[in-house]
């Protein structure tokens, strides 16, 4: 068995990626990554801006309608019931979206920069 | 409960974890092996372990203990932890993994081209380490004193000398598999005796209490400022969290690290609704166990309490068993990112001074241990949190998203969040919890937008230093690793 010793830094470039960023170099090439990178954030924003809108709206809805913290279904009480479990499905349904909707975007960039 | 019982669950975690260690110690022979398992690890397992180094302490004992004293406000406390994990996808984990780099520093060095924010970042990230392992160490001394009668530090001790075992002997490969082994061990420790519990309680028709002493402390419930300044902290505080974030590496590209994050979701999502049912069955069942000011060993001693004789003593072991897991791997899981960082900056980068490394950044946090008071754990993590969004998370953010950033825009807003966030912490522990000003108890709220503005300002004011490499990094962090020629 060989071991191999490596030093430091371990931060240095790997050379797929010298490549992959020497492909975008020109003027074009960064006026795609610009607008993946917008189109990026403005993704992670507005799932991020829609989940906690929601995730606010919990509260308020048990503040504003009288006596529905003091519901209970099967014996639990319904504001544990939405704060405790019912935010999770919230969480996995943004996660989804997000995910499916990044891997669009960036196959969008694909096609676009492909073409040069 | 029998300390005999508990003393033997401790020793077969223990066992079963340098077992797993040793057996990922066969084939760790590398350097690359030793810090990020050669990223070759699968979804499943990455996803496992990042879950299992995530559920600490805080939330295997704390969150419980918090929701019987505080009830509903407590609640927050897993939503932050689980959504801080949902802000690390839409804003970090693909960029992260596609920089290449292997630790916080590493990033942010590669990104502002500069060896001095190296140096600050480094010692920051030191810095939430050390914090976050010194309660670890205090739930692992409180388990140890409820469960075997054993003094305190007997358990902090223990748990520093596997962890050091463990990681000096295999570095990362087999913490991957000790981590993921791990997460299971935790789930299946919570979730057996609870479900048990409710499955004896409605055997029996034991009659739950009445309204009032559903809130067993008659604690006046925390404000909306409170409630908001918890969850800036646990949003954005997850971001910058070392070992979290190493974790990322061992993803072979973007997007399967995102892949691999939505399946940490999932795995924490069902991992919550554990430790909350504990705490609504504690009010409505066994609420004397707030007032013994112990409520942060509710997990381990409700089923006891609830069940008893031989059937509690089994599950109390179980619990404890899932409780010592926790402290293993959230240690272990700091221990390494801190041991990457030291060996790299201060010791020059070799596997032996990773291993001095991993030693010196264990025993320096039972120090702290030794010297400090253990306060409500899922607390002071929500500090932890608040210090990492203060200062972390900022530099990590606008690294990736904003082309403006600048060297001296990221020290400048790292040390004012850390100042004003560690200032407030300070002046908390000193003035103790009872008469503490919201403001000064939960500084998130206004430590982590400073340190934005800050770190924008300061940035503006030096624009001419946006380094040359600006524009290829940010190629790097964003654009899909297929080469472009392979595609048509």
């Amino acid at each position: 068995m060989t071991r191999v010793r490596v030093t430091a830094p371990r931060s240095a470039a790997l050379p797929a990626v010298e490549s992959r960023e020497a492909a975008q170099a020109s003027e074009v090439g960064q006026v795609f990554v610009r607008s993946l990178i917008r189109s990026q954030l403005r993704l992670a924003l507005v799932v991020a801006g829609g989940f906690l809108l929601i995730l606010a709206a919990f509260p308020l809805l048990l503040a504003v309608v009288p006596g529905l913290s003091e519901t209970r279904i099967v014996g639990i009480p319904f504001n544990w019931l939405l704060l405790g479990a019912g935010i999770y499905p919230l969480i996995g349904l943004s996660a989804w979206f997000y995910v499916r909707t990044a891997a669009r975007n960036e196959a969008r960039y694909r096609d676009l920069a492909g073409d040069q | 409960m029998n300390p005999g019982v508990a003393i033997a669950a401790l020793a077969v975690v223990s066992v079963a974890t340098a077992v797993i260690g040793f057996y990922g110690l066969r084939i760790s022979r590398t350097t690359g092996d030793f810090y990020v398992a050669s990223r070759t690890v699968r979804p499943w397992w990455n996803a496992s372990a990042i879950g299992g180094e995530y559920l600490s302490a805080a939330s295997f004992l704390g969150v419980a203990g918090l929701i019987l004293l505080s009830g509903t406000d407590a609640l927050w406390f897993p939503v932050g932890y689980t959504a801080g994990y949902l802000m690390l996808l839409l804003f970090v984990a693909a960029p992260l993994r596609r920089s290449g780099a292997y630790t916080i520093p590493d990033f942010t060095e590669a990104r502002l081209d500069s060896r001095v924010v190296r140096k600050v970042t480094s010692l920051v990230v030191v810095v939430v380490g050390w914090l976050y392992i010194v309660p670890q160490l205090h739930g692992a001394a409180l388990t140890i004193r409820i469960t075997t009668g054993l003094p305190s530090w007997v358990g902090s001790v223990a748990v520093v000398i596997v962890v050091c075992l463990t990681v000096v002997a295999g570095g990362m490969r087999s913490i991957t598999f000790v981590q993921a082994f791990q997460y299971w061990l935790k789930l299946t420790a919570l979730a057996v005796p609870i479900l048990f519990i409710i499955f004896v309680l409605a055997g029996t028709g034991t009659p739950a209490l009445s309204a009032p002493a559903v809130n067993p402390t008659g604690l006046a419930s925390s404000g909306a400022y409170q409630n908001v300044s918890l969850l800036v902290a646990l949003l954005f505080g997850t971001l910058g969290l070392p070992h979290v974030l190493v974790r990322f590496y061992t993803n072979p590209d973007g997007q399967s690290a995102r892949r691999t994050t939505v399946i940490v979701l999932g795995l924490l999502s069902v991992f919550y609704l554990f430790p909350t049912a504990y705490g609504l069955v504690a009010r409505m069942f066994a609420p004397g166990l707030a007032r013994t000011n112990q409520a942060d060993a509710l997990v381990l001693l409700l089923p006891g309490e609830l069940v008893g004789g031989t059937a509690g003593d089994l599950l109390s072991a179980l619990v404890v068993a899932g409780a010592f897991a926790a402290f293993l791997s959230t240690t272990s899981g700091l221990v390494v990112s801190l041991a990457g960082v030291i060996s790299q900056d201060v010791l020059g980068g070799e596997v032996g001074g990773f291993r001095l490394a991993a030693v010196v950044s264990a025993v320096v946090p039972l120090g702290f241990a030794f010297m400090t008071d253990s306060m409500a754990l899922a607390g002071s993590v929500g500090l932890v949190f608040a210090f990492t969004a203060s200062t972390v998370c900022p530099v990590l953010l606008l690294g990736i998203w904003w082309r403006g950033l600048t060297d001296a825009g990221a020290i400048a807003g790292m040390v004012t969040g850390g100042l004003l966030c560690g200032g407030a912490m300070i002046a908390g522990a000193l003035a103790g919890a009872a008469n503490l000003a919201p403001w000064l108890a939960q500084p998130a709220a206004w430590t982590v937008p400073t340190a934005f503005a800050v770190m924008v300002v300061v940035s503006r004011a030096t624009a001419h230093r946006i380094p040359a490499t600006m524009a290829r990094v940010m190629t790097r962090l964003h654009t899909p690793e297929r080469p472009l020629a392979t595609e048509r």
